[in-house]
């Protein structure tokens, strides 16, 4: 095949499932369902081409396309949790046969991840590629190593002599503020602490008729998705570094270009589907080292890393503990509010000044208070670094607030929805920050049908003692406005009338890429066995920044919304040109345009196209979608922080055996009110999805730690939920209040997680009377609170505390 | 996930995987489902130098002989055993184990006699056979010999095999008329490692009053260990809440306890005494059905 | 290093026998999304407990990355892409379209042979026996409702059609 500049030789670019069948036998991957098939949103009959790909196995993840003849890379890791490197010795390993690369800290051109995270002129903590002078935690990369054969880089990877000095670490929020305690980091550990107060906290707490406190801690945990991190990195004919990687955020390519001082323009990220993400491929996971090793050896390298090497050493949630003190008049009204958090931030910051921003803006919960404070702090902790989890610091505190106003119904006699219902905010209610709340709120609808789906309280099944709970919750979607979030889309319509799409989201499984084709065929009216979407590629796919943060489809979804309204503008005149009718007359629906009303007039998209085309009206557009921007001053703890909230409600009847404190879930249902919904299965799918992971939060998700060291790193050993652990769930995706989404949408990606640990807490106390104050609730813990009569279990927190 | 090379060969019979053993030395291992073994060599917590693959060496038979004892090949796969109706009649508490091994996967390839050989103190299956006062035949350079499953695990991974033996053959007694049994196991999630396993088989009279009892307490300790003894004052009476109890709970206070990644070491010992009161009730209805003849399902 | 310890093997994939030199330290998993050409049996954890690497093994449902592929000689090895021809999709895979029973997919392909190969011994299997049935098939995105969605729908199907396909 001929190559040039412009035209890399795409013939060693092979799909691996060509390898049995031949170069030249055509992969044939199948057709699209006729559209008779069931609905799966308004405008797209047709599942979008990915998930037709995953259920015939024939969608390329990646790690399953590759170069032949490509290295093996691997990450060598420190093994201690807190030590000097004395020094390090690489020539047995440079020695192996089929090594070709064996890279330290003094290989690595910039050796720093560093981004200024929190969007507030916060100092990040620079974070190394490979440690070069200090191990901050266990697992911390040292080395990394490119070879002909996986085997021989493991070999080599076991060759790789490092001399340690142990050193005193600190291993615990408390061990990391005593007096006294060693520095993860030169200038304390303390990474970043913000404060909000509006109104007189101290005044109105001494006017309220009760103060109510609480204590509450959430574990760490692991996103545990079910693909490893994983890509396969090359240099292209035009000498651009390029990686096709299973990540959230191609725009990585920035900081990769960087480590490897290189222009920006000779990096390219390319995003593969992903198989899970949840956050834990927000920040970069092999892309450094991979990049480093392609740079290196100018050879294509794959890397994928394993997941005992997973759970040990990539980002984990932010272990929170929350103290809540709050000031209650006696018919239940909130007048006073003050909270502390402390979220473990690991060994280096990563994104914790946003999941503690999050928490801490979003820690009042959807209850109105004229007189709060908050503060939100990080701390450094020698373990493993902890950064972005679906949820992000506002799914935490919904543990906090929930928890304490069943603490507050209690203490006064009130019912449970009572006191919520005197509380909830509305629309113009003023925030921590000072900020009014801008959309209609929910959250009251949802917990009434929550609890009225939940129908009569459910039977005992193996003896227990059964209860019911519920917690609501408001969590953000979208960016924190002084991000000024953007996305940028390009959409176009070809000669034949179909559309393509490019825009830079990356997809996490949730439809990312097919909602693009929704929006575009909600507004041009082309279906969508009709549309390809071009997604994740920096170089050759407008930046839309992302998936996380629920924003995708806010922006994205927005963006296209812009695009596709500004492309059928464009064409518009054209079309009433050839129809003889006025713009208002214009119907879009079926790959057609016509007069509304009138089926004979209509002309194809293609006839569109190419006339306008003709005349010289270019049928595509590229534009950019800008966010709400505001302004934050983190001095004050002032100003505006997210656009907007979804709400919501989880109930759930639990049956607890008494003699093994082991709960079981009898019934649960999901409420969110979801302003409008582009493809309702997709939205039920998010909230099965996220409350399974919230469930698996609640009762047994638990990474332990001692002196840094994890308990386990089987995959045996991390309990998320199977078939048998969650009952089928009823999802239910209300169209209350339209939010700021394409269409009146309001994220739900992130929302369904917080309220589950809560809803089972206050479940579990109906039940059999305990108030659980620390997730995960295991068995051992509530068995342990029955036997007391109160939960001992959070750290840091004696009986007289409380 | 790479392990070390190693040498394969297929041994076609018993006596030929002995003599490879024998002959490849002390680092060479066999294989047969592998389900331990391999995830071992993954973690490079094992290098075999060489592996004998003993999968095919017989026709992983399951047989009834006329005294009533279940016959086994030390091949037979859990999944053989989780689809026999002559083990679900016979040994039904071997049933009840097998289905919470692992996963569908898991029991397709994992095999009896590796299980035994494995030595792992949460497998389900030692105590079912220490219950049933189950035996094992092995082959080994010196010879065949019969041990009995409670003489076999001697703690975490180890065994009282000797060097280059084999187990070939598991013989279990089956039940009995007015025998009723039941095993529990205790995890934090199905088909995780067991926290506590429970297997109890009694006897009891027309009555219902118990004449004979067998207790086997699992997972907590480094080995099985058979706690009949602790349970021979149920002799004589029905097994009820209050005395099945107060059994359990002294077997569980003087057990030997060791630590979990999964529960703490006081917890596990309550559990050890719900579980084998649960199991010796769980026991004793089933006696019970089998008596009067009504229909019992597994 | 030591000397090569190739061994030549015969297996079929999907109805295609091919044979291999492999050294004994490949696993199946290792074998089939390489040489063997199905990276559609995916390596999600390495110790056989999530499932994405089910394989029906002369038509079990086995760990691929806990067989070595010299173990599998002589054997038929079913993948996801051999439930139906090339370019076609099985009723049970549309139904897992119909019913959003794959988010981003990676569980998919060994959920898949679980599925069609405990229907296929239990055609009316209920809810909860399909639950059991796919316990030890770990999915993070769906929270497994619609999953089990999914199977219900295809075994209605099947009991309808009275083929059973």
């Amino acid at each position: 095949m001929a190559t040039d500049a412009h035209h890399p030789d795409t013939s060693k670019l092979i799909r691996l499932l060509d390898a049995v069948e031949g170069p030249d036998a055509p992969v044939t991957t199948p057709p699209r369902p006729a559209p008779a098939r069931g609905p799966l949103g308004r405008t797209s009959p047709v599942p979008h081409r990915d998930f037709v790909e995953k259920v015939a196995g024939t969608l390329p993840y990646a790690d399953d396309w590759g170069f032949p003849g490509m290295l093996h890379g691997v990450v060598v890791r420190a093994r201690v949790p807190c030590a000097r490197i004395a020094s390090i010795d690489v020539s047995e390993a440079q020695g192996v046969p089929g090594v070709r690369a064996v890279l330290t800290a003094a290989d690595i051109p910039h050796n720093a991840i560093s981004e200024e995270a929190s969007g507030l002129g916060i100092e990040q903590t620079v974070q190394p590629v490979l440690a070069g002078e200090r191990i901050r935690y266990d697992g911390e990369p040292v080395a990394c190593i490119a070879a002909e054969s996986m085997v021989a880089a493991v070999h080599a990877a076991g060759l790789v002599d490092v001399e340690y000095e142990d050193e005193d670490g600190v291993f615990t929020i408390d061990e990391a503020l005593a007096d006294g305690a060693p520095s993860v980091h030169p200038g304390g550990n303390t990474y970043v602490a913000y404060h909000s107060a509006i109104g007189d906290v101290d005044a109105a707490m001494a006017r309220a008729d009760h103060i109510i406190e609480g204590t509450y801690q959430t574990p760490r945990v692991d996103h545990a998705y079910l693909e490893p991190e994983s890509g396969v990195g090359w240099v292209d004919a035009d000498g651009v570094v390029t990686l096709r990687v299973s990540t959230q955020v191609i725009e990585h390519a920035r900081a990769l270009a960087e480590i490897l001082k290189l222009p920006h323009s000779r990096v390219r990220v390319i995003a593969a589907y992903m198989g899970g993400g949840f956050g834990g491929k927000e920040d970069m996971t092999v892309e450094p080292y991979l990049a480093a090793l392609v740079w290196k050896t100018r050879r294509p390298v794959r890397m994928v890393w394993e997941r005992q090497e997973s759970l040990l050493a990539r980002q984990k949630r932010h272990p929170f503990r929350m103290h809540y003190r709050t000031g209650v008049r006696d018919d239940g009204t909130i007048v006073a509010q003050d909270i502390k958090i402390l979220g473990d931030a690991g060994a280096y910051p990563l994104l914790s000044s946003r999941v503690l921003f999050a928490g801490g803006v979003n820690a009042t919960g959807p209850y109105r208070c004229t007189d709060a404070r908050m503060q939100s702090t990080a701390i450094f902790t020698n373990t493993v670094p902890t950064s972005a989890f679906r949820g992000f610091g506002a799914m935490q505190v919904v543990f906090g607030y929930e928890s304490q106003m069943d603490l507050i119904a209690q203490r006064l006699g009130l019912s449970r929805e009572e006191v919520r219902e005197r509380n909830f905010v509305a629309r113009g209610d003023i925030r921590v920050t000072g900020e009014p709340i801008e959309t209609e709120c929910g959250t009251r609808e949802c917990m009434h049908r929550a609890l009225q789906e939940l129908g009569e309280l459910s039977a005992p099944t193996r003896g227990g003692r059964v209860g019911r709970g519920f917690a609501c919750s408001m969590q953000p979607y979208g960016r924190s406005m002084f991000f000024a979030d953007r996305a940028s889309a390009w959409i176009g319509l070809e000669q034949d009338g179909t559309l393509v799409i490019r825009a830079g989201v990356t997809d996490l499984g949730a439809g990312q890429a097919a909602s693009l084709a929704n929006i575009a065929g909600e507004i041009l009216g082309v279906t969508v066995d009709r549309t390809s979407v071009h997604i994740g590629d920096s170089h050759l796919t407008p930046l839309t920044g992302g998936t996380f943060a629920t924003r995708q489809l806010y922006m994205s979804g927005n963006a296209l919304q812009k695009v596709a309204t500004l492309l059928r503008d464009k064409l518009a005149p054209v079309a009433c040109d050839l129809l003889g009718c006025t713009e208002s007359e214009l119907e879009w629906a079926n790959n057609l345009v016509g007069v509304a009303g009138d089926r004979a007039r209509s002309v194809t998209m293609a006839e569109l196209s190419r006339t306008a085309e003709a005349r010289d009206v270019m049928p595509y557009v590229h534009d950019t979608y800008h966010a709400q921007v505001g302004h934050f001053d983190p001095d004050t703890g002032q100003g505006q922080t997210y656009p907007d909230y979804t709400h919501g409600c989880h109930a759930v009847d639990v049956e607890v055996d008494e003699r093994t404190g082991e709960i079981t879930i009898l019934k649960y249902v999901a409420v969110h009110d979801v302003g409008r919904a582009i493809d309702l299965q997709r939205v039920e799918g998010q909230i099965h999805g996220a409350a399974a992971q919230g469930i698996g939060y609640a009762l047994s998700e638990e990474m332990e730690t001692e002196g840094g060291v994890l308990h386990s790193t089987l995959f045996a050993n991390y309990l998320i939920p199977t078939a048998l652990d969650l009952p089928d769930l009823t999802a239910i995706g209300l169209e209350l209040y339209l939010g700021k989404g394409p269409f009146g949408a309001r994220g739900i990606g992130e929302p369904p997680i917080g309220p589950c640990g809560p809803a089972l807490a206050s479940a579990v106390q109906d039940a059999v009377g305990v108030r659980m104050h620390r997730l995960p609730m295991t068995p051992e813990r509530v068995l342990a609170a029955l036997h007391t009569g109160r939960d001992d279990s959070v750290p840091g927190v004696t009986r007289e505390d409380t | 996930m790479y392990a070390a090379a190693f040498d394969y060969v297929r041994a076609s019979s018993w006596s030929e995987a002995v003599a490879q053993l024998a002959e490849l030395g002390e680092d060479a291992h066999v294989i047969a489902g592998g389900q331990s073994l391999v995830p071992m060599m993954m973690l490079h917590f094992a290098a075999p130098s060489a592996l004998i693959d003993i999968g095919g060496v017989d026709e992983r038979t399951i047989e009834l002989r006329d005294d009533g004892t279940l016959v086994l090949s030390a091949l037979v796969r859990h999944a053989d055993l989780e689809h026999s109706d002559v083990v679900a009649e016979r040994v039904p508490m071997l049933t009840q184990a097998v289905r919470q091994i692992g996963n569908v996967r898991v029991r397709h390839r994992g095999t009896i006699g590796g299980s035994l050989a494995h030595g792992e103190p949460a497998a389900e299956l030692p105590c079912v056979l220490i219950a049933h006062g189950a035996s094992v035949h092995t082959l080994g350079p010196e010879g065949a010999r019969t041990i009995a499953v409670n003489d076999l695990p001697v703690m975490q991974l180890m065994t009282a095999l000797h060097e280059g033996e084999l187990i070939t053959r598991v013989e279990i007694p089956t039940l009995t008329d007015g025998q009723g049994s039941c095993f529990i196991e205790m995890a934090r999630r199905p088909g995780d490692f067991a926290m506590v396993n429970a297997a109890a088989l009694v006897t009891c009279d027309d009555s219902g009053t118990c004449t004979a009892v067998r207790l086997v307490l699992g997972a907590v300790g480094n080995r099985p260990v058979d706690v009949s003894p602790e349970a021979q004052e149920l002799v004589g009476h029905t097994i009820d809440d209050a005395n099945s109890e107060a059994v359990a709970g002294a077997i569980a206070a003087g057990a030997e306890v060791i630590p979990s990644s999964h529960a703490g070491i006081e917890y596990r010992r309550e559990m050890a005494g719900v579980q084998l009161a649960r199991a010796l009730r769980g026991a004793s209805e089933d006696a019970r059905r089998r008596r009067s003849g009504e229909a019992v399902t597994v | 290093m030591t000397a090569t310890r190739g061994h030549l093997i015969s297996i079929s994939i999907n109805g295609r026998p091919t044979e291999f030199a492999v050294e004994p330290n490949l696993s199946l998993l290792e074998l089939l999304r390489t040489d063997g050409g199905s990276p559609e049996v995916k390596l999600g954890c390495g110790e056989g407990v999530c499932g994405t690497c089910t394989v029906l093994l002369d038509g079990e449902p086995v760990n691929a990355c806990l067989v070595w592929a010299v173990q599998a000689d002589g054997c038929e090895i079913t993948t996801v892409r051999g439930l139906a021809a090339e370019g076609e999709l099985h009723d049970l895979q549309n139904a897992f379209l119909d019913h959003a029973g794959s988010q981003c997919g990676f569980c998919t392909p060994g959920m898949l042979l679980t599925v069609k190969w405990y229907l296929d011994r239990h055609p009316a299997a209920d809810r909860e026996e399909l639950r059991h049935a796919i316990a030890g098939n770990l999915c993070r995105c769906t929270g497994y409702t619609k999953i089990l969605d999914a199977i219900e729908a295809y075994r209605d199907l099947r009991l309808k059609d009275g083929d059973g396909h």
